[in-house]
């Protein structure tokens, strides 16, 4: 009797011992590339840094410089902006392209691999070819389109008002195929008898689209939400190579003051106190967005 | 498959830390001293490294012991500190006017005072070059050459537009009021940009100081122990009018300066998009080299002047030095930029050097004109002068009426004393908020701009 | 490959299409859907075709399309910017990141899903932290520990990022739970340790997943730009992302040299993406229902 115990015992045992040892260079990779950084930005920002060595305390007198250095406000500003232009250009349109390309009859699969074409190009090549793209005045392309249809030349990502949107555009050409493939996907899974209630009451394709479908992709459009919220939060090379933060940092983001502070300033305590700002928001908007979702499953 | 897959890895692995490992040590592993030039020149100008192979052999001749090995290095801000930490920095290297005092305060930069008085060059150093080398009393830096703003000119395009003299030269504009006149005629009769104006970048701002000044603006002075910013004075908002109108009354700037930075600039006026440009003179292969105008179709102005007067803003490229550079291999290093004739000594070998540089500009199609001060030993002047003299190749009178200006020493001004990028910075916000809005409020914007900067000195400098 | 399939299961059904305004409708849906691929493919033509113009021609010129297609600029252009040599340190790179994501977090994966120790579920719950909150925040003390190693200029430090990948951990850890129990259950019995049971069991009968991440992974590391561009630019092994980043802020090259290099680095994927479209399409279903 002792003895199957023990044997089990020791069982367990070793496989706990084996699992937490192949578990181990995974723990330490993570470890070393996630999880201590992220602490350690924490202990950077408390410290100064002269070179790359860890002087005296400063307590929050890094955030105290960070948060009353004049770009902040804009950063901020202008890295919400991001998130709502996001919300409003590139949540959508993958929505939009799914619904259409999964009820195509003919061709689905072209429709499909064409759209997600774009995702596969390297986030540096897209932003530098973009830049290109939006060259302004006479000669630029989009430009030279629009002379074509008879319309002056625009400023694209000079003008104010339109740098953040046409970024969002150019992140939301790269992003939607594949976003919209996982749609198209989530499309399949709705079951079908509910289309045949919905027709049996008389439903018009609006009102199936309203009221079966989209409630259908609900919970995968939950998801998708937060993680775009969350990828666009960090934006940085898209204004570092296509506006340098400008026009007057009407694209300035927060990652962009850090990248700054961090590799124009040498200044890693400023560089680490926005990353823990940046960090704590994130951690906020998620929270909130979790609550928020429960009070609404409940 | 799968097997091999994992032992595949594993070799990858241990193959990479031993790789790493056999770095550090070969690194420590070392007899006889050796410099690590990083002022060795791209693998691309081959002109360029011919031209360094014979330094090093004469070098070699005189300092046989020593080994000189090309370590071509660019500085960029992004990269600098994994190789000032790692020691990996070459012994000596190139770095931007805007650095050095940065790079000193973060204890990466090597005082090379002692060495400097052994030689005695520091008492011959250009002395606000001098000074934007130097932290408490000690020198960190040598002038590679210093640097005065001037107005570059695509001759090609003045020709174009009919504005030349008798001889063909470019008729300049002298004023900035003759500026804005001239380049309505550029544009009217070429359909090129008159002028190409900064505003990408903190360049913008650099730019702009220069400009404002001819206005009577000055952006920061010391009160007692405290800096004050002056961003929102009159002279400073006339400043900014001007440049408004040369966007929306006059319309002779590029499309979109807020997409210029230096670079584009050089572009502009290589291609022929822009005919005239603020630069310096030690950036004329830019528009010739780089972007593909002849030599001769480059002209340099002096900084037109504003109500407040004429004045160029000058400073310095400087040469820094690693700080695990031992004594032996600073001064080696040094020795070298002697050989280059960059070091203000008058000697067979450095006026070998200065001809040898002038031969392989005149070869790579780099107008050939005479370098600024940065040293002001008087022989080495007039030895400059004369490796040049022979391997001129445009038309000097092209470039007369700078030199003129730039050798009035009342008119040269260094950049502004304090928290110069957060200044720059300030002021290219607001630049850009003017060109792109033709209805922008000029004061409100400098108010704002004002007590941004103010924070910022209060903050740091007057802390 | 079926090209139709009448529509059994969807929002529009056969019978809809008898009334002109969905017939119209349906139309204008196909419009809108090649529009789609329009804007999809515009710009990548637009940068190839722009690679044909010259300097001058693309700086001032006012037509799209160049007025001669030399080829010879391109090749100029690989020789000039020695492209090559870039490709070629994308590839080391690429290839010890594609071992290491395959090899880290399918270990990872599986114990979480099949050895699961004590406490497997804080381990779990932490790499799920590291899908909501990404690398790049933290960038700073990351690059800052890597210098303190000494690690810059050499791949090493790029290959064993890839192996800690939340969303590929949890990709294999999906994986693994869908796999027959008995399978691995009698294998213990036998006495087969567990990592021989991950190497011959789970591994084999993963190629599936395998072939996923392979392919991510492949397309991951060639774009992989900000870890790359502070450890290996200057160095003899920058990639050819580091290279755009560098030649697009230098100013040695000018425009169209630029957008020819930007049309080199693209090739390689879009080539990757020819031959396995399918898999590449298909997977990144399951990943994101599942995910």
């Amino acid at each position: 009797m002792t003895d199957t115990i023990r044997h089990r015992a020791a069982k367990v045992f070793r496989r706990n011992g084996a699992g937490w040892l192949l578990m181990l260079p995974g723990i330490i990779l993570f470890g070393f590339f996630a999880w201590v950084p992220l602490l350690e930005s924490i202990r950077l920002s408390l410290y100064n840094v002269q070179g790359i060595t860890l002087q005296d305390f400063a307590g929050l007198s890094h955030y105290v410089s960070v948060f009353r250095h004049p770009d902040f406000v804009a950063a901020v500003r202008n890295t919400f902006s991001y998130t709502l232009w996001s919300l409003v250009i590139g949540f959508p349109v993958p929505i939009i392209m799914a619904l259409i390309i999964s009820e195509l009859r003919r061709g689905k699969s072209l429709f499909k691999v064409g759209i997600y074409l774009p995702n596969i190009v390297p986030g540096m090549a897209m932003v530098l070819m973009f830049s290109f793209i939006f060259i302004p005045g006479e000669t630029g392309v989009l430009n030279i389109i629009r002379d074509r249809l008879g319309a002056e030349p625009f400023g694209w990502l000079t003008n104010p008002k339109w740098t953040i949107p046409l970024i969002v555009m150019a992140l939301t050409w790269k992003g939607a195929g594949a976003t919209a493939l996982l749609y198209i996907a989530g499309l399949q899974t709705i079951d079908s008898q509910l289309y045949d209630a919905a027709i049996i009451d008389g439903a018009g394709i609006g009102r199936r689209i309203f009221h079966v479908t989209l409630p259908g992709l609900y919970n995968l459009m939950r998801i998708l939400l937060i993680l775009q919220v969350i990828s666009v939060f960090q934006i940085l090379y898209e204004p570092l190579v296509m506006t340098n933060g400008g026009p007057n940092n009407a694209s300035l983001s927060l990652m962009q003051l850090m990248f700054r502070y961090a590799f124009t300033d040498y200044n890693y305590s400023l560089a680490s106190a926005v990353s823990v700002i940046i960090c704590l928001m994130l951690i906020i908007l998620t929270v909130l967005y979790m609550k928020m979702n429960k009070e609404q499953d409940a | 498959m799968k097997r091999t897959l994992s032992v595949l890895l594993m070799i990858a692995c241990l193959t990479g830390f031993l790789f790493a490992n056999g770095q550090k040590d070969s690194g420590a592993a070392k007899g006889a001293t050796s410099i690590k030039l990083g002022i060795w020149p791209e693998d691309t100008l081959t002109g360029d490294i011919e031209m360094h192979k014979g330094y090093v052999k004469a070098f070699n001749e005189i300092y046989p012991d020593i080994k000189v090995i090309p370590a071509y290095y660019k500085y960029a801000t992004d990269t600098y500190v994994p190789l000032a930490v790692s020691g990996k920095l070459p012994t000596i290297y190139e770095t931007w006017f805007t650095e050095p005092q940065k790079i000193m305060k973060n204890g990466f930069a090597r005082d090379i005072t002692a060495e400097l008085k052994e030689l005695g060059w520091d008492k011959k150093m250009n002395e606000s070059v001098r000074n934007l080398l130097s932290s408490d009393g000690k020198i960190y830096g040598v002038p590679r050459d210093a640097y005065a703003l001037g107005l570059m000119i695509n001759a090609d395009l003045f020709k174009e537009a009919g504005l030349v003299d008798g001889d063909g030269l470019p008729l300049y504009p002298k004023t900035w009021d003759e500026l804005a006149k001239t380049a309505v005629i550029i544009k009217e009769k070429t359909g090129a940009a008159g002028l190409c104006l900064l505003a990408k970048d903190n360049a913008g701002g650099w730019h702009f100081t220069n400009i404002a000044w001819g206005f009577g603006a000055n952006f920061v002075v010391q009160k007692g122990n405290k800096w004050v910013g002056q961003l929102n004075s009159p002279e400073s908002a006339a400043a900014f009018q001007y440049v408004s109108d040369l966007k929306w009354k006059y319309d002779v700037l590029t499309p979109n300066p807020t997409n210029e930075d230096w670079g584009t600039g050089f572009r502009a006026i290589g291609t022929g998009s822009a005919a005239m440009y603020i630069a310096a003179q030690d950036a004329v292969n830019q528009p010739t080299q780089v972007n593909g105008l002849p030599a001769t179709s480059l002209a340099m102005a002096p900084v037109p002047a504003g109500p407040a007067g004429q004045f160029s803003l000058m400073g310095g490229t400087p040469y820094m030095f690693s700080k695990s550079a031992t004594d032996e291999e600073v001064k080696a290093a040094l020795k070298y930029l002697e050989i280059m004739g960059k070091a203000p000594v008058v000697s067979e070998t450095g006026l070998a050097g200065l001809e040898a540089d002038a031969k392989n500009r005149a070869d790579e199609g780099i107008p050939v004109i005479p370098a600024f001060p940065a040293w002001t030993d008087k022989a080495y002047l007039k030895a400059q002068q004369d490796a040049i003299d022979a391997y001129i190749n445009v038309d000097m009178r092209m470039f007369d009426s700078y030199y003129e200006k730039v050798s009035e020493e009342s008119n040269l001004r260094t950049e502004e004393p304090v928290e110069t990028q957060a200044l720059y910075a300030e002021l290219t916000k607001v630049l850009q908020s003017v060109m792109v809005d033709e209805n922008a409020d000029i004061p409100a914007l400098l108010e704002m701009a004002q007590k941004n900067y103010q924070r910022i000195l209060d903050d740091t400098v007057n802390k | 490959m079926k090209n139709t399939d009448s529509n059994l299961k969807g929002i529009i059904r056969d019978y809809d299409l008898n009334r002109w305004s969905v017939r119209i409708g349906y139309a204008a849906a196909y419009l809108l859907g090649i529009l789609f691929l329009v804007i999809c493919f515009f710009p990548l033509i637009w940068t190839m075709l722009s690679g044909f113009k010259e300097i001058k021609e693309f700086v001032l010129g006012t037509k799209i399309l160049p007025e001669e297609m030399r080829l010879s600029s391109y090749f100029h252009t690989w020789e000039t910017l020695s492209f090559a040599r870039y490709y070629i340190n994308s590839g080391v790179s690429v290839g010890g990141s594609v071992l290491c994501a395959v090899f880290f977090n399918g270990l990872l994966g599986f114990v979480l899903s099949r050895v699961r120790p004590a406490g497997h579920k804080v381990v779990y719950a932490l790499v799920m932290w590291g899908l909501l909150i990404p690398a790049t925040t933290s960038i700073v003390p990351l690059f800052l520990n890597i210098l303190k190693l000494h690690l810059t200029e050499s791949f090493l430090p790029l290959w064993l990022s890839m192996g800690a990948n939340a969303f590929y951990t949890v990709l294999f850890k999906n994986f693994f739970d869908s796999l027959p129990k008995p399978l691995i259950e009698s294998a213990r019995i036998d006495g087969a340790s567990e990592f021989r049971i991950f190497r011959s069991i789970a591994v084999p009968l993963s190629q599936a997943v395998i072939m996923v991440v392979v392919l991510y992974s492949i397309n991951a590391a060639w774009s992989d730009f900000l870890l790359p561009f502070l450890l290996l630019q200057n160095t003899p092994l920058e990639t050819v992302m580091v290279k755009l980043f560098s030649w697009m802020r230098g100013s040695k090259f000018n425009d169209v040299q630029i957008i020819r290099a930007i049309v080199f680095s693209i090739i390689p994927p879009i080539t990757l993406f020819a031959l396995f479209q399918k898999q590449i399409t298909q997977v990144k279903l399951q990943a994101g229902i599942k995910g």
